[in-house]
């Protein structure tokens, strides 16, 4: 299996917070690896050293074999990583077809090629219907919605969701869980951050467990489950790990 | 469409009926909306919100005028000249400010700064006569961008105008400009779907800098004096900016009906036969486009032209 | 050769009026601190004030110091005023509004005080307009010893309220954090206004004690938020020790520099040091690097 994403040993501190420890993992081709840890863990700057928002103090990232270590955030999606937002960050005061369209020109220059593309992408996420709304006039639920479809429309070999399952009621979780398989299915490989767990025990085929920054567990998910290091990390969070 | 081919043809024979004052005051509008598009290029469509647009303005008239003055360089193609100067400025001023991540009011700033130094600079070179300004004698019309008569100056400045306003449109229909709205809204999101932001930024205010010199260019065509107190001054940004944010950012219409509204209001008041250039009137009038600004951007902060439409 | 009495001397002014280019850029810093909004028109709330105590002298002699007990409550409330009127109502609204709309009021501002005065420039002579003390080699002019030592102590009085009283820490609270202000009972409406009401004060108590040395137009107060607008970069936005330091720095480049080159090129250089801390060190002198 073809290593897509390889992250050496990367570490973070913001003034005196050592946000990520010698962090390492790997995604290959086709896989979907989950990411799971207490809040705090260092999830979402783990996806923006990956991505390049932040440049590592220390360690490689490597995707689909080109260092983009501290590379520019679009250099990195232009190479095929998307990623989500915890927090949807919509753009506001464009509709939901330009948004994604926005996405969609990040391979196909043409605006009539784009187009055709993000409205491709709206169908699978549901949202043709909203096309003309702007941003600002979406509920969550959909904002999130918009934020995997623009990160489809640019074509990934990699999406990197960041918690997509929070807020959501159970068959809705259901549906995302579905959602996700189906993307996975049609070739893009997924790394994903989640605190529901359900969805990502479900959904990954290998977990990496985050706690302070370091990872304390690597491992398919019905190993996991019975580690105690995975359970003593999350004791203090009230969860069940059925 | 039916309403803008009407609108251009009452346009096109409105000097015939028009007195000089009047004709004078839609010149003046017309070259207001013109900047304020140049303007909105960058601040309305990529959100780059500068306070320093008069330093390309005024790159703009000095560059056609000394190269009239010294080289006897016709200013049509001196305008050009101005407008590349310009853009090639705005491009090494924006490629070295965006580097250091410059935003919001800081941006603003730095803008104004780099206005003001060259201003600051302009007072103190010889070789455009600093403080005193340049006089321009022309002597061929039309060939060196001089008309004895106002009315082609209307049409320049309503041809100018026309190219403007489709040069909007078109950057609306382009994927430059949707890259541009992406700037705008969130620039981590935009980064984050591919879009090169710092390129995008640049090329936005490079654009617009060189659009705003060709309105500095018509300004010395017409009015035939430059100096540093007249064109890089923060009067033109106000101008730009005003008839933009009133009428409605990020719109190819907005600027033009927002300037439309001050300046062919305040040219043509300053003009009023009876009320003769009256000295309170002018004031007055100018508190009520104070006033007028204040409450269209608390109420309307989407500008004129989001009167009548829906609001989602 | 330049002499160094004459050096001296054009320090000390430099000082002078560097004391009260701090207090005017502390109004401002002050209010962008808390509120988060550049007021372009603190400027002319300088302006404003001159005029005032400009009518208070020419109508009923009233000295510009003793002018204070009725210029300082009445910008303090002028600027309560303008902050229920618009100021509130774009504090949520994006930088580019309060950009827009302060730059409104500082055209309304400006073009009243040109219909009621017109353009001209006026100055008024009090007793001590021209008088100065000799020390040594320098001469000190009361009328600019005054300007500073008063700018000065309002720059102390209005540091102890912010760090002594209930007030100065609500209105730190509120500029530090203003959700977590609201949340533990602080009126932020009211502590946005009492800060805008206090730099508009400090604008027009600068306004005030200038005006026995210097000349108005209602075209000046695009000098003074320029000069605020450096001056508050420079020490940091939002910090008041910031903003004093910026504006004897600010005050000490104007006037050495005069001795050698144009005014307008020195403005020139000015704004050149603008840009550089805005590129390098945007945080300023005094304020804290954010990741």
């Amino acid at each position: 299996m073809a290593v897509l994403l390889d992250v050496q040993s990367v570490s973070k501190a913001f003034g005196g917070l050592q946000a990520l420890s010698s962090v390492s993992f790997t995604v290959g081709a086709g896989e979907i690896v989950g990411i799971i840890g207490p809040n705090g863990a260092g999830k979402t700057t783990l996806f923006n050293v990956v991505t390049g928002v932040y440049a590592p103090d220390r360690g490689r990232v490597v995707f689909r074999g080109e260092d983009v270590t501290g590379a520019a955030p679009h250099h990195v999606c232009k190479l095929g990583a998307a990623r989500t937002f915890q927090v949807s960050k919509p753009f506001a005061a464009l509709t939901v077809l330009q948004t994604v369209r926005i996405g969609a020109l990040n391979r196909i220059p043409d605006m009539a090629g784009a187009t055709a593309k993000a409205l491709e992408v709206l169908e699978l996420m549901g949202l043709v219907a909203k096309r003309d709304e702007p941003g600002r006039a979406l509920t969550v639920m959909e904002r999130k919605r918009l934020e995997m479809a623009r990160a489809l429309a640019t074509q990934p070999s990699l999406l990197l969701l960041d918690e997509v399952a929070a807020g959501l009621r159970p068959n809705e979780i259901q549906d995302m869980i579905a959602l996700v398989r189906g993307i996975a299915a049609g070739g893009v490989s997924v790394l994903i951050i989640e605190h529901v767990l359900e969805a990502v025990l479900r959904l990954s085929g290998r977990i990496v467990v985050l706690n302070h920054g370091e990872v304390i567990a690597q491992g398919r998910p019905d190993e996991l489950v019975n580690d105690p290091r995975v359970i003593d990390a999350y004791l203090g969070e009230a969860y069940s790990l059925a | 469409m039916t309403l803008a081919v009407a609108i251009l043809a009452l346009a096109l024979v409105l000097p015939v009926a028009a007195g000089p004052h009047l004709l004078t005051a839609t010149i003046v509008a017309l070259h207001a909306a013109f900047m304020a598009l140049a303007w909105n290029l960058a601040a309305g469509y990529a959100g780059q919100f500068s306070l320093g647009h008069s330093l390309f303005y005024g790159i703009g008239a000095y560059a056609s005028t000394v190269l009239y003055v010294r080289l006897g360089l016709t200013p049509w193609a001196g305008m050009f000249v101005g407008a590349l100067l310009a853009g090639v400025v705005g491009t090494l001023l924006a490629l070295g400010v965006y580097r250091y991540k410059v935003h919001g009011i800081f941006f603003a700033l730095v803008t104004l700064g780099a206005a003001e130094v060259a201003k600051g600079i302009a007072d103190n070179w010889a070789f455009i006569k600093g403080p005193v300004g340049i006089l321009l004698t022309m002597q061929h019309a039309p060939r060196d961008f001089f008309f004895l008569r106002r009315e082609p100056y209307y049409y320049v400045a309503l041809a100018m105008l026309v190219v403007m306003i489709l040069v909007s449109l078109a950057l609306e229909r382009s994927r430059l400009g949707q890259f541009f709205l992406a700037v705008r809204e969130d620039e981590q999101a935009a980064e984050a779907s591919g879009v090169d932001t710092y390129r995008y930024k640049t090329v936005a205010i490079g654009l617009s800098a060189a659009l705003t010199a060709f309105a500095g260019s018509f300004y010395a065509q017409f009015y035939l004096y430059i100096s540093p107190d007249t064109v890089l001054v923060f009067e033109p940004q106000l101008t730009m900016m005003l008839g933009t944010m009133v009428g409605g950012a990020g719109t190819a219409l907005g600027p033009v009906i927002g300037s439309i509204l001050f300046s062919g209001l305040g040219e043509a008041l300053r003009n009023l036969p009876f009320l003769e250039g009256t000295r309170q009137v002018v004031i007055g009038s100018k508190m009520v486009y104070a006033v007028l600004l204040i409450v269209v951007l608390i109420y309307l902060p989407g500008g004129l032209v989001t009167l009548g439409q829906k609001r989602a | 050769m330049i002499g160094l009495d004459v050096i001296l001397q054009a320090g000390l002014s430099g000082l002078f009026m560097g004391s009260v280019y701090a207090l005017i850029a502390i109004g401002f810093t002050l209010v962008f601190g808390v509120t988060n909004i550049v007021n372009f028109a603190h400027g002319n709330f300088v302006m404003a004030a001159m005029f005032v105590t400009y009518l208070l002298f020419k109508t009923a002699h009233v000295d510009p110091y003793l002018g204070l007990v009725v210029v300082l409550p009445l910008f303090f409330g002028f600027g309560a005023l303008v902050y229920a009127l618009v100021i509130r109502r774009i504090v949520d609204a994006p930088h580019s509004a309060h950009m827009m709309v302060t730059l409104g009021l500082l055209i309304f501002l400006e073009n009243l005080a040109n219909l009621f005065f017109g353009g001209d420039l006026r100055g008024i002579t009090t007793v001590y307009t021209t008088s100065s003390l000799v020390v040594g080699a320098v001469s000190v002019p009361i009328a600019r010893l005054g300007a500073a030592a008063v700018s000065l102590a309002a720059v102390v009085a209005l540091a102890l309220v912010l760090h002594r009283t209930s007030l100065g820490k609500a209105i730190r609270a509120a500029a530090n954090n203003p959700e977590g202000a609201a949340l533990v009972g602080i009126d932020v409406g009211r502590v946005y206004r009492i800060a805008f009401s206090l730099g508009t004060a400090a604008a027009a108590l600068a306004g005030a004690v200038v005006m026995p040395f210097s000349l108005v137009s209602p075209f000046v107060g695009g000098e003074f938020i320029l000069k605020a607008f450096v001056i508050a970069v420079l020490g940091g936005l939002g910090s008041v020790a910031g903003a004093l330091i910026g504006g004897l720095l600010i005050g000490l480049v104007e006037a050495l520099s005069s001795l050698y080159i144009s005014a307008s090129l020195g403005n020139a250089i000015v704004f050149a040091i603008l840009i550089a801390v805005l590129l390098y060190r945007p945080w300023g002198i005094l304020g804290q690097a954010r990741v």
